[in-house]
């Protein structure tokens, strides 16, 4: 039988044991290393009846806790969909360096997070979507922690994390649009592509793919395009007047 | 003026007065550089660049251009603001950011005619004198982004932008920055965030201008992209001729968009209040659809407040008041305010007698939950609360008392919060729950007794311990 110990916080503190955050990694922890000595007075149990100091500790039985999935473990993570096979794996490459050169020079010398948006429209361009390489790669181009890449990349709708199909469909469900059928049409795209929107959830998980990894479907929130309703956008091509009965020829345009 | 044409099915009507959408869908029209030219294009920049920045700025003040954003703040005095003595860079951001709901003019001013709004930001920069201008479109015009870079290197090409504007002296690059698809990054301070590459939580006011502190601490003009165009038509005209344009202290024209149940939906540049919500729908848009009748208009955005067709309202005060019915209201920024609504960005979306008010309301009140930024906790909850109390109403769950909460909830956000969403987000729902109650309330039954999962969980924790 193993004992749950709780191992105090050190009064003073020996750099030398100390593991530090690596540098520029999504999923970076502090890594508290086991102490080579257990000070039996300092043990805290975390039972609130009385336990009797046991006697001897033997150091194989001692199991540490793990610690909870910090909270960019929870939100830097990019889940396989059928739509990964689309994309290629981020890789840099001399091209990709250049762009993000060109985009950096846009903004002055010392504010160069700034160009943290432009970068992750390059990489979610090229990549399909925004991985925890890309997250570090960002990062260390713009010289900032990686939190703050993925800060900016939690908050925007207009980033995702998963790979979309190969044809994105966004449809914008906003009143105009709502109005002219919106919610028709994307029942009816999702019943051509065999899309189940039944799990998606607008601010957690707003992107559907299909099961043969080709469509993806999301709701936008206003296109800016209301005098057409419906619009919808497939990957950056716009749509306009797409009214439900339209869909199959919004498709065959694609794959014709 | 006489000699342009439009693509057939596209004419403007004849109450329209275009200055700013004078190329969009025109015959023959493209976003080349040429074509732009060939039109008179940048003859107005090289007069700007001949006159004082002081006197650009004067022009714009006697023009009486207030900013088509959506607050109506005259552009001149904006400019004004940057403080005297100020040592720092000076920028320029054209807001591009075009997401309020109903709102569909900035698409075609960037997609057809880029140099116009070019022009308008080289003059505007010249007269508030930054020497970087930047470009935050929203992400959802992915076209629009590519035909503003191509025309800005072509305008750099001809020696338009770059260093010594053509033998001025005066110096100007323009960028344009994309977006990621929130609604926040409309409001001046959460754009220039997340300009800063942050997440675009609005700043705390004061100071109540980035004139004084914009981007990267340093002062900042924030224009809406029709405002800047307008600097263009203003330097041409002259302030004086310009403010003879729509009514007094609402001058020159605007762009008026109008979509939802109405014929022909479309945008219309008119004469700011020269055209009566009557002309507007009936005339311009031709009337409702068929066997139809008008119950409802968003005036400006869908945040602005609902008006009812049947409604009447007094304008103005003591000897000037007048009665004037819904249809009889002039559309500009003053009598709208006077209605108890607003002019906002000018996006009509009109609601006919086949819409159940319940699923207009909480269509909207999805959308500010979605787009509320988390800042404020009034906002953030607050939205989401009203999304569920208007699910319950729109689904027939609800009870009447659950009309009197989402009204509560709406007024509890209402001036509260750090920037305009939290009244953006309250004011659509106070004014419909306030015009429409009866409406509401009649979907809601006190025989309802709907529970949320929530509810459940905590009830089963409390019969237990009971």
């Amino acid at each position: 039988m193993s004992t749950r110990i709780v191992v105090p916080s050190p009064r003073s503190i020996n750099r030398s044991q100390l593991s530090y955050i690596r540098p520029h990694s999504p999923s970076g922890n502090i890594e508290v290393p086991k102490p080579a000595k257990i000070d039996r007075d300092n043990l805290v149990y975390e039972s609130e009846g009385e336990i009797p100091k046991a006697r001897k500790i033997n150091l194989e039985h001692v199991h540490y806790l793990t610690p909870e999935p910090s909270v960019l473990e929870q939100n830097v993570h990019s889940p396989e969909t059928p739509g990964t096979e689309n994309f290629e794996p981020f890789a840099i490459s001399a091209d990709l360096e250049e762009k993000a050169n060109n985009r950096i020079a846009q903004y002055p010398a010392d504010q160069k997070r700034s160009a943290v948006l432009p970068l992750l429209h390059e990489v979610q361009h090229r990549f399909g979507f925004i991985s925890p390489e890309s997250i570090d790669w960002v990062a260390k181009k713009l010289d900032i922690a990686p939190i703050k890449v993925v800060e900016v990349v939690t908050f925007y709708p207009g980033f995702r994390q998963k790979a979309p199909g190969k044809l994105h469909f966004r449809v914008c469900r906003t009143l105009s649009c709502a109005m002219g059928g919106s919610y028709e049409l994307m029942a009816k795209l999702c019943e051509a592509t065999g899309i189940d929107r039944s799990s998606a959830d607008g601010h957690k998980d707003p992107i559907s793919v299909s099961p043969c990894g080709r469509y993806s479907v999301e709701y936008a929130e206003c296109l800016a395009s209301c005098g057409t309703a419906p619009v919808c956008l497939v990957n950056d091509d716009f749509h306009e007047g797409v009214a439900a009965d339209k869909v199959q020829d919004l498709i065959a345009q694609y794959n014709g | 003026m006489s000699d342009i044409t439009y693509l057939s099915g596209k004419e403007p009507h004849a109450n329209e007065h275009r200055l700013i959408f004078k190329n969009v869908d025109r015959q023959g029209w493209d976003t080349s550089i040429d074509t732009y030219i060939n039109d008179g294009g940048y003859e107005m920049l090289k007069k700007g660049l001949g006159m004082e920045p002081k006197a650009i700025t004067e022009e714009v003040k006697t023009s009486g251009l207030r900013g088509r954003g959506g607050a109506g703040f005259p552009t001149g005095i904006k400019w004004g603001f940057i403080p005297p003595n100020n040592t720092k860079p000076v920028y320029l951001i054209c807001n591009a950011d075009e997401s309020e709901p109903g709102t569909f003019k900035d698409r075609y001013i960037c997609h057809q005619d880029p140099h116009q709004l070019i022009e308008g930001m080289i003059i505007s920069s010249f007269a508030v004198g930054a020497h970087t201008a930047y470009i935050y479109i929203r992400e959802e015009f992915p076209e629009a982004a590519i035909t503003l870079e191509k025309a800005i290197a072509e305008a750099r090409e001809k020696g338009f932008l770059g260093q010594n504007i053509l033998g001025s002296g005066f110096d100007l690059e323009i960028y344009v920055h994309r977006g990621a698809a929130a609604y926040i990054c409309g409001e001046e301070t959460g754009l220039i965030e997340s300009l800063e590459g942050k997440r675009p939580y609005p700043r705390i006011k004061p100071p109540y201008f980035p004139a004084a502190m914009g981007l990267y601490m340093a002062p900042t003009i924030v224009n809406n992209v029709e405002s800047l165009c307008h600097v263009v038509h203003i330097l041409r005209m002259g302030g004086e001729e310009y403010v003879k344009l729509g009514t007094p202290r609402n001058s020159g024209t605007r762009i008026l968009c109008v979509s939802g149940d109405v014929k022909n939906p479309g945008y219309f540049e008119v004469q700011v209040g020269k055209v009566t919500f009557r002309e507007l729908l009936y005339d311009m848009c031709g009337g409702p659809k068929d066997g139809r009748e008008f119950k409802a208009v968003i005036p400006g955005g869908s945040s602005s407040k609902v008006l009812r067709c049947e409604e009447s309202f007094k304008i103005g005060k003591g000897d000037d008041a007048k009665d004037l019915a819904f249809w009889d209201l002039p559309l500009d920024f003053d009598t709208l305010a006077a209605a108890g609504s607003m002019a906002g960005s000018g996006g009509v979306i009109v609601m006919d007698d086949s819409r159940r008010m319940s699923w207009v309301l909480n269509n909207i009140t999805h959308f500010y939950a979605h787009e509320s930024c988390g800042q404020c906790t009034p906002c953030r909850e607050g939205s989401t609360w009203m999304k569920k109390v208007s699910d319950r109403i729109e689904e027939g769950k609800a009870t009447p008392e659950d009309v009197k909460t989402l009204e509560e909830i709406a007024y509890q956000i209402d001036g509260k919060t750090v920037c305009a969403f939290g009244e953006a987000s309250a004011w659509p729902v106070e004014a419909m729950v306030d015009k429409f109650r009866e409406e509401l309330v009649g979907e809601t039954s006190e025989d309802n007794n709907f529970k949320s999962a929530e509810r459940l969980e905590q009830e089963k924790f409390l019969s237990s311990s009971l």
